[in-house]
């Protein structure tokens, strides 16, 4: 239902993203989603005169992303963003808060993925 | 010459919100910032997928109280076009008056706390006064003073009645005139613009390249407002962008004293063309699929992606806040800025940090 | 130079923009969210406010002809007071003051006797009183 998306793989991200850039393309931001199968949909949502166009990759839980950071500085706050919470290896951010953005040290690790609510939830109804 | 770091925030007079700044110093002139967040987050985004798609307009008007009304705006537009749903009129123009009041509000709130950055108190005073006027109107239309919960999905959940209107509007014409009293205070004073002129100045060419929304983009000459694709009621009512070129912390403050006019321009014309009519209209199931909403904040662009799957609650929700585009614009202004005018600037790009991190 | 200083004889003329507070008190406006309460004699324990609240701070429990809530989990939102079917959660216009001790508010609905009915009837205007 989202218009304007464009299927890519992690290989093309750079050059996709580089394009888009020459277009005059803005960042709105990028979009991480769990699918519930080990893997998950990687968005980044770009705007021109107000018209949204989308990047939209799949890939597995826990595997390397390029960062776009070299290309748009903004993207530095959702990479690291999309590192802690869903614990995608980001590689070379701009400014690298090394998983403690958002989070801080005895945090649960990734707190976005899936996985991790249920063992919330047991915590819970245990403790009470 | 040595370098020195100074630590600025999380705690800091100026800042109504924690926002850290790792400043490196050569005497008096910044040469290097890093900013730093992560003292307010809450995952809210989590805690939508726990409840229901119904119960997240509650959840979503608390990611940020000044500009709470747009949050379950944006929200509750996403829902509808899953869903399929068309909004009565009267529920379109309502929403936008009751938006409008929240930019008002959040502007004079901003320009009040700018005052103070810069040591103007009896200012500060002048213009929270203002404020408290609208509060009251939405207290009275609405029946909370901040996080009105006035949308639902499907329309609104509240009429304003005919003699409430016509209250309003004198209310409003009451906060321009006294506005037209203090604009030249903020415009033309020399110990102000003395403050404000030249100081934090972000070119067009910057403005695009570190992606700013909102009154940032506007007051570097780019004239960027999602309400011109005319969303909700919009479409239906006239307005320019407000756009300055200097792209100065002066320029800011001039786009966001002409924006109060605006909207109050706004809400007089909603309330002119109010169509009588339903609020709300009722709705079965739940949605499924994707969407991505976007409406304008008073800080800029907001975007919402939500993902349903057909069941009460919602997939995925994701919320792009407009200071989460525009604290990287801090990158490039503080460099060579002096160490007095920091305040000044950071409470330009109007932080809004709780939005930041949800 | 000088804008300021028209401002600054308007103030001098025209009355404070504020009130004594704790003596002087502004009356609520029509319909503001101040707390919740509960009629709770008309109550049939359906919970539906507890299921539609937003933040989980209803609970209904139907045996015990009982009603509860945690002012202090409440974002008086009025979900509930509009999906009352029996309409009989009401909303008071005055805001509640700030309490020293966390502690829920329970209702429980007395058995229907006559001498019985006096005495929750005292037990709604109390609450009023809140």
């Amino acid at each position: 239902m989202i218009e304007n998306v464009k299927q890519i793989n992690v290989q093309e991200l750079l050059h996709e993203v580089q394009s888009m850039q020459y277009d005059g393309c803005r960042l709105i931001t990028a979009t991480c989603i769990d699918n519930n199968d080990d893997t998950i949909d990687l968005y980044y949502h770009f705007d021109k005169d107000y018209e949204i166009r989308n990047l939209k990759l799949t890939v597995p839980k826990g595997s390397a992303v390029p960062s776009i950071s070299r290309i748009y500085l903004c993207a530095l706050l959702v990479e690291n963003e999309m590192k802690e919470l869903f614990g995608l290896n980001v590689e070379n951010i701009a400014i690298d808060y090394g998983g403690h953005m958002l989070l801080s040290d005895g945090a649960p690790e990734n707190p976005m993925l899936r996985q991790q609510i249920t063992i919330v939830k047991k915590g819970e109804e245990n403790n009470a | 010459m040595p370098k020195t770091v100074i630590p600025f925030g999380p705690q800091h007079p100026v800042l109504p919100e924690p926002l850290h700044l790792k400043l490196v110093m050569q005497d008096e002139k910044i040469i290097e910032a890093i900013p730093a967040i992560g003292y307010v987050h809450r995952g809210l985004e989590k805690l939508t997928e726990l409840k229901e798609f119904t119960q997240n307009v509650y959840v979503v008007e608390r990611i940020c109280g000044i500009c709470s009304c747009m949050h379950a705006m944006a929200y509750c537009q996403g829902i509808e076009t899953l869903m399929n749903l068309q909004i009565p009129d009267r529920a379109r123009f309502l929403r936008v008056i009751w938006a409008e009041l929240h930019r008002i509000h959040s502007h004079l709130l901003w320009m009040g706390l700018l005052a103070d950055s810069f040591g103007f108190e009896s200012l500060f005073m002048q213009i929270w006064r203002n404020r408290e006027k609208v509060m009251d109107i939405m207290e009275e239309t609405a029946g909370s003073r901040v996080i009105i919960s006035v949308n639902t999905i499907g329309g609104t959940r509240r009429d304003i009645s005919k003699e409430l209107l016509l209250k309003t509007k004198v209310i409003l014409e009451e906060i321009r005139e006294d506005m037209k009293r203090i604009e030249p205070v903020f415009l033309n004073d020399y110990t102000v613009k003395h403050r404000l002129v030249g100081i934090g100045t972000l070119t067009k060419e910057d403005a695009q390249r570190h992606c700013a929304v909102g009154p940032m983009a506007r007051a570097s000459g780019i004239a960027m407002d999602f309400r011109t694709t005319g969303y909700s009621a919009y479409g239906e009512l006239e307005f320019e962008p407000i756009v300055r070129t200097d792209g100065d912390c002066y320029a800011r403050t001039d786009v966001r004293m002409q924006e109060i006019y605006q909207s109050i321009n706004l809400i007089e014309e909603a309330i002119g063309k109010l169509p009588a009519g339903e609020i709300a209209v009722p709705f079965k199931g739940n949605p499924t699929g994707e969407v991505i909403s976007r409406v304008e904040q008073p800080r800029g662009e907001v975007l919402y992606y939500l993902r349903a799957n057909g069941t009460k609650n919602l997939e995925r929700m994701r919320v792009r806040t407009p200071t989460f585009a525009n604290i990287p614009t801090l990158l490039q202004m503080l460099p060579g800025s002096e160490l007095a005018d920091v305040p000044v600037l950071i409470l330009t790009i109007d932080p809004c940090i709780s939005c930041t991190e949800r | 130079m000088f804008d300021m200083i028209g401002n600054i004889f308007k103030n001098l003329a025209s009355k404070p923009a504020t009130r004594q507070y704790p003596t002087v008190r502004r009356a609520s406006f029509k319909d503001t969210r101040g707390h919740i309460g509960i009629d709770i004699d008309n109550c049939i324990f359906c919970g539906i406010c507890s299921k539609k609240c937003p933040s989980n701070a209803l609970t209904v429990d139907r045996n015990a002809k009982s009603w509860e809530i945690d002012p202090f989990k409440c974002i008086i939102c009025n979900v509930c007071e509009e999906a009352c079917p029996k309409k009989c959660i009401i909303n008071y216009e005055d805001y509640n003051t700030s309490a020293l001790i966390k502690e829920k508010r329970k209702s429980v609905q007395q058995p229907k006797p006559p001498k019985e009915e006096e005495q929750s009837g005292a037990a709604v205007a109390g609450k009023k009183a809140e």
